[in-house]
């Protein structure tokens, strides 16, 4: 059973690192900063309802390790970091409330708070506390486009529900 | 109704109620924003830093400058009569170029790569700052 579960986590990874490496090459939707559709979070949304809160953590730290190796940005990294962490931590305390079955909150929960994270990174960096009047903006965005990975992440899970080792 | 919807209930309920109140936040702040006559000051910030103010109306012509990067990067900053702009940068997304130019104080036009903020302030003088050109 080890064996099966490293394989899939491994291939889970991978999916991740794929759909992150093709959104980078989408242009932004809108024209500001730290409002993008963050499809890679799907997969760790997957692996949270598939398996449990180890599992996906390990899986989002390979896929940002990976990523930052393959296409290192140190300043958006920065950035990225501080609202996964903080999304990673909310999706995963509002996985277990409402005992994974409802992924379009839980991503919508995420998406709020990657973008909270966000914003006080830029916050740290910059200094200006003129950024803060993007958080209205950020919020509305993050809850929009965690929707949308929340809804992709039911239409996967319909079909993989079988996957789900027997506990 | 059992005690897992109830819980989802709830947490819809306040993911609406806070968006609400984002959209509600949004859209009084634009109808107050929206005062044609008024003079702005842009404020260029770098690293926390006021690089530079500029009264807008007291702008005759246009002019551009460039505002170089901790890390070498560069961005070209476009000054008008009543408005502003990054007109060229070499950050990653550039979506500072993106944002466009601004005429208002609703949105400040940010790099994040460059940890440049260009913010307009209502009044044609923001007391605090120096005229100067501080580099």
């Amino acid at each position: 059973m080890r064996t099966r579960k490293l394989t899939s986590l491994a291939l889970f990874a991978t999916l991740a690192l794929a759909i992150y490496s093709a959104e980078s090459l989408l242009p932004p939707i809108v024209p500001i900063p730290g409002i993008k559709l963050g499809l890679a979070n799907i997969i760790t949304l997957l692996v949270l309802h598939l398996y449990d809160v180890k599992s996906a953590a390990t899986v989002l730290l390979a896929r940002v390790l990976l990523s930052a190796l393959l296409f290192g940005q140190a300043m958006s990294l920065l950035y990225s970091l501080c609202g996964g962490l903080l999304c990673f931590i909310a999706m995963a305390l509002c996985c277990r409330l409402l005992h994974r079955h409802y992924p379009e909150l839980t991503s919508i929960v995420g998406g709020i708070f990657h973008n909270i994270g966000q914003l006080l990174a830029a916050l740290l960096l910059t200094a200006v506390p003129g950024v803060l009047v993007y958080l209205p903006y950020l919020l509305l965005g993050g809850a929009v486009t965690g929707l949308f990975t929340g809804l992709c992440a039911r239409f996967a899970l319909r079909r993989l529900r079988w996957h789900r080792p027997p506990s | 109704m059992n005690t897992l919807s109830k819980r989802a209930c709830l947490l819809a309920c306040g993911i609406a109620v806070l968006l609400a109140g984002c959209a509600l936040y949004l859209f009084f702040q634009k109808r107050a924003a929206h005062s044609p006559e008024a003079a702005y000051t842009a404020c260029i910030y770098q690293d926390g830093q006021i690089l530079r103010s500029i009264s807008l109306d007291q702008v005759s012509e246009t002019y551009r400058f460039t505002v170089e990067a901790a890390d070498g990067g560069y961005n070209i900053v476009e000054v008008s009569p009543g408005a502003i702009a990054i007109v060229e940068a070499d950050c990653p997304d550039r979506l500072c170029v993106l944002q466009g130019r601004i005429t208002d104080s609703l949105l400040p036009i940010t790099c994040l790569p460059h940890r440049l903020v260009i913010e307009l302030k209502p009044g044609d003088h923001v007391s605090d700052a120096p005229d100067a050109v501080a580099y």
